[in-house]
């Protein structure tokens, strides 16, 4: 009975998917993988319309916030909070949260031998109930892989099954752009790309953002500070030990880009203060 | 088997009087000495048989089956339409549980001098093509086999003579058996010299809560350099017990290909052997098995190879769902003249609920030199990953067990050669996986 009730509620919002108010919130996440705590009270406001950008070392707990707020069952809440434009993300199952407006760019897309990208995109959209008539969807398709210089030949091969590291960003993002969500969560969109392939990746999703004229968000997961030069954040967050232990403008990216994470490692949160004051 | 067991069974001796009444003199002493052969050997056993071994059929009470009805109208319509919907163009025979057998659509294939004709009658028209096609069928080899020798009733003959390329494909549609019936379904396809055909041996039924018997032979003779396309279906109802045995004997530089889905059967025992006789004789087998619920079924394969120069290749991908058991023994045999002999065999198993078990045992046993065989077998699970990743783009999780063993099975599914047969394959698929939980489904019938 209460499932059916949250269907409703889901489908709810997914109808006022223009809402310009949506947002991310998290507060005071906490989660454990395998029984080790890895996330320790993580705060986060990520509106549509604005590019947030998480920073932070190995380890500190970015992957494992984005595989949360996505609903991977290896990652076990153990505390706090966590929605999307009103809905609370933790109690519903990663489809549902999709359906909701939630995407995950992956950082290492399993393959599935057998199923074409071409038809991994259709059942997507299909299950989103955003399926279009086969004509127009191989016209997006087809605007949308040329616009990442993609192959054509792309679309029959089985989604991730022996591409390169660039193939799997690309086609990353190609699903970034078919599927339209309302939060993107980008995990490491750039690690392994070399400039130009980068660049590409960086303007597909730039061209997403502008296309969603304000109705999407971007939580981007980065090491480098290279695509933040095609793409401008709105705020940058440092991860520390599983929390967020600083936050700040496009600047603090360039800091960090400079001086590396050591502050923060070093000294904990009252230098990283006063990094930012600086 | 006592007098006394067997007396209300379907499986008696009055039910073999009464094949022989109706047979001609060759076949009337063919089914005595099988049922002589069967009267004198112990079902098969789990404990002292090897390739029965897990397979438990203790449970398989004869007597409780009685002669088949005529199929009704419900289910002929049904095989008609299956045929409609997968290979439009094909010749088609119906042959009913009871041993009634209708041929439609074959006026082409007649025209060109082929043989489509219920097995009974070719029996007395064509005695040397069918004693050609029932060669490579021993008449005591085993249990079942010995048991369908002496019973069988109506059936299928296909003979293309040589030189002939059938015009259209033959679509055979085995009824199964109401509940407490047991049908012997029969197809023997004799393809001479340089000649080719496809067939597809859709065995199929009606739902019924009780459980039924099937107990089929399909014997194909290839002769030189002949080529022949064996689609088997086995789609029977859930409550059967099917025993099948399907064997393909190769001349020199024959190919015959088998592109196989088995998917019904509360229990299934199949024997599927390729025999490569003449040189350079080939056989490609690529099966697909989708099993759930309390299914129990077991493929045995045999790759005998006999000639020089001869190639076999065998893949069966097996998925197994809920309480399903899918058993595999698979045995590429290298006769002593086989030189060069080319052979490999490999099973795969995907399990998809923690209740659901597989086992294969391919095999090897070489007798020539310079030779080439290779086997494998895997067992996996859909991960947690595969099923995130698909749920992370909004696909919910039964549907994104339904693309993973789509995905899985298209391999397989790809190399069918017919286009609208491989989509008619794939939608009974998708059906049968798509119905989730066959299992709660079936606990939860009166």
């Amino acid at each position: 009975m209460s499932e059916i009730a949250e269907e409703a509620r889901v489908v709810a919002a997914t109808d006022e998917g223009a809402s310009p108010t949506a947002e991310l919130h998290v507060d005071g996440l906490r989660v454990s993988v395998e029984g080790k705590p890895i996330l320790d009270g993580v705060d986060l406001r990520v509106p549509v319309g604005q590019v947030h950008v998480l920073m932070g070392p190995n380890g500190s707990g970015k992957s494992t916030l984005a595989y949360s707020l996505m609903g991977h069952p290896k990652y076990q809440v153990t505390g706090g909070a966590a929605s999307f434009d009103g809905q609370d993300l933790l109690a519903l199952s990663p489809d549902r949260r999709a359906k909701l407006g939630l995407f995950l760019s992956f950082q290492n897309p399993i393959p599935i031998p057998g199923v074409t990208t071409v038809n991994f995109l259709r059942a997507a959209l299909r299950a989103q109930g955003k399926e279009l008539p086969a004509r127009d969807f191989i016209a997006r398709l087809g605007e949308e892989m040329t616009a990442l210089r993609m192959d054509p030949s792309f679309r029959s091969r089985y989604i991730n099954d022996g591409f390169s590291g660039g193939e799997k960003k690309r086609a990353e993002t190609l699903q970034l752009a078919m599927l339209e969500p309302r939060l993107a969560i980008l995990d490491e969109p750039d690690s392994g790309l070399d400039v130009d392939a980068l660049r590409i990746v960086a303007d597909g999703v730039l061209r997403v953002m502008e296309k969603s004229e304000g109705r999407m968000g971007v939580l981007l997961i980065t090491h480098y500070y290279r695509i933040l030069e095609n793409l401008t954040p709105d705020r940058v967050h440092i991860m520390h030990q599983g929390r967020i232990v600083d936050s700040g403008g496009p600047e603090l990216a360039h800091l960090i880009e400079s001086e590396g994470y050591d502050p923060y490692i070093s000294a904990g949160s009252a230098a990283a203060a006063e990094v930012t004051s600086r | 088997m006592t007098e006394a067991a067997t007396a209300t069974g379907v499986v008696c001796r009055e039910t073999l009087d009464a094949r022989v009444a109706v047979s001609p003199a060759w076949l009337a002493d063919r089914r005595t000495a099988a049922w002589d052969a069967f009267s004198a050997m112990p079902a098969p056993s789990s404990s002292r048989d090897e390739d029965w071994r897990r397979t438990d059929i203790a449970k398989l009470h004869l007597d409780r089956f009685v002669p088949a009805a005529a199929p009704t109208r419900e289910l002929v319509e049904l095989a008609q339409s299956r045929q409609a919907a997968a290979l439009p163009g094909a010749a088609l025979v119906v042959c009913g549980p009871d041993g009634t057998v209708t041929v439609e659509h074959a006026e082409s294939l007649l025209a060109q001098g082929v043989i489509v004709s219920s097995l009974e009658e070719a029996a007395v028209r064509h005695p040397d093509l069918v004693q050609r096609g029932l060669s490579g069928i021993g008449i005591g080899e085993s249990y079942f086999v010995a048991m369908w020798n002496a019973l069988w009733q109506g059936g299928v003959f296909i003979h293309v003579p040589a030189g002939m390329q059938a015009v259209a494909p033959v679509w055979i549609g085995h009824l199964a058996a109401g509940g407490e019936q047991a049908s012997f379904p029969a197809t023997l396809v004799v393809v001479d010299d340089h000649a080719s055909l496809t067939v597809v041996e859709d065995l199929v039924g009606l739902p019924d809560p009780t459980p039924r018997l099937s107990v089929a032979v399909t014997a194909f003779q290839l002769g030189e350099d002949a080529r022949v396309d064996d689609i088997p279906v086995q789609q029977l109802p859930y409550e059967t017990w099917h025993f099948s045995t399907r064997r393909a004997n190769c001349g020199a530089s024959a190919h015959y290909r088998l592109f196989g889905a088995t998917l019904g059967a509360r229990l299934q025992k199949a024997y599927w052997d390729v025999i490569l006789e003449g040189r350079g004789a080939e056989a490609d087998v690529f099966a697909v098995c989708f099993a759930d619920a309390h299914q129990h079924i077991d493929h045995q394969s045999l790759q005998l190879h006999r000639g020089p120069d001869t190639r076999s290749n065998l893949l069966l991908k097996v998925a197994a769902r809920d309480q399903a058991q899918s058993v595999y023994g698979g045995l590429i045999d290298v006769e002593p003249g086989a030189i060069h002999a080319d052979g490999y065999v490999v099973n795969r198993n995907l399990l998809l609920s923690q209740g659901a078990s597989a086992s294969g045992v391919p095999r090897l046993e070489i007798k020539a030199n310079d030779v080439r065989c290779g086997h494998g077998t895997t067992v996996g699970h859909v991960d947690d990953e595969e099923r995130f990743y698909l749920m992370a783009r909004g696909i919910p999780a039964d549907e994104a067990d339904r693309l993973v063993v789509r995905g899985y099975f298209s391999d397989v599914l790809d190399r069918v050669p017919l286009e609208t047969t491989r989509e008619w394959l794939l939608s009974l698929l998708d059906a049968e996986i798509g119905d989730g939980g066959g299992l709660e489904a079936i606990e939860a019938a009166p």
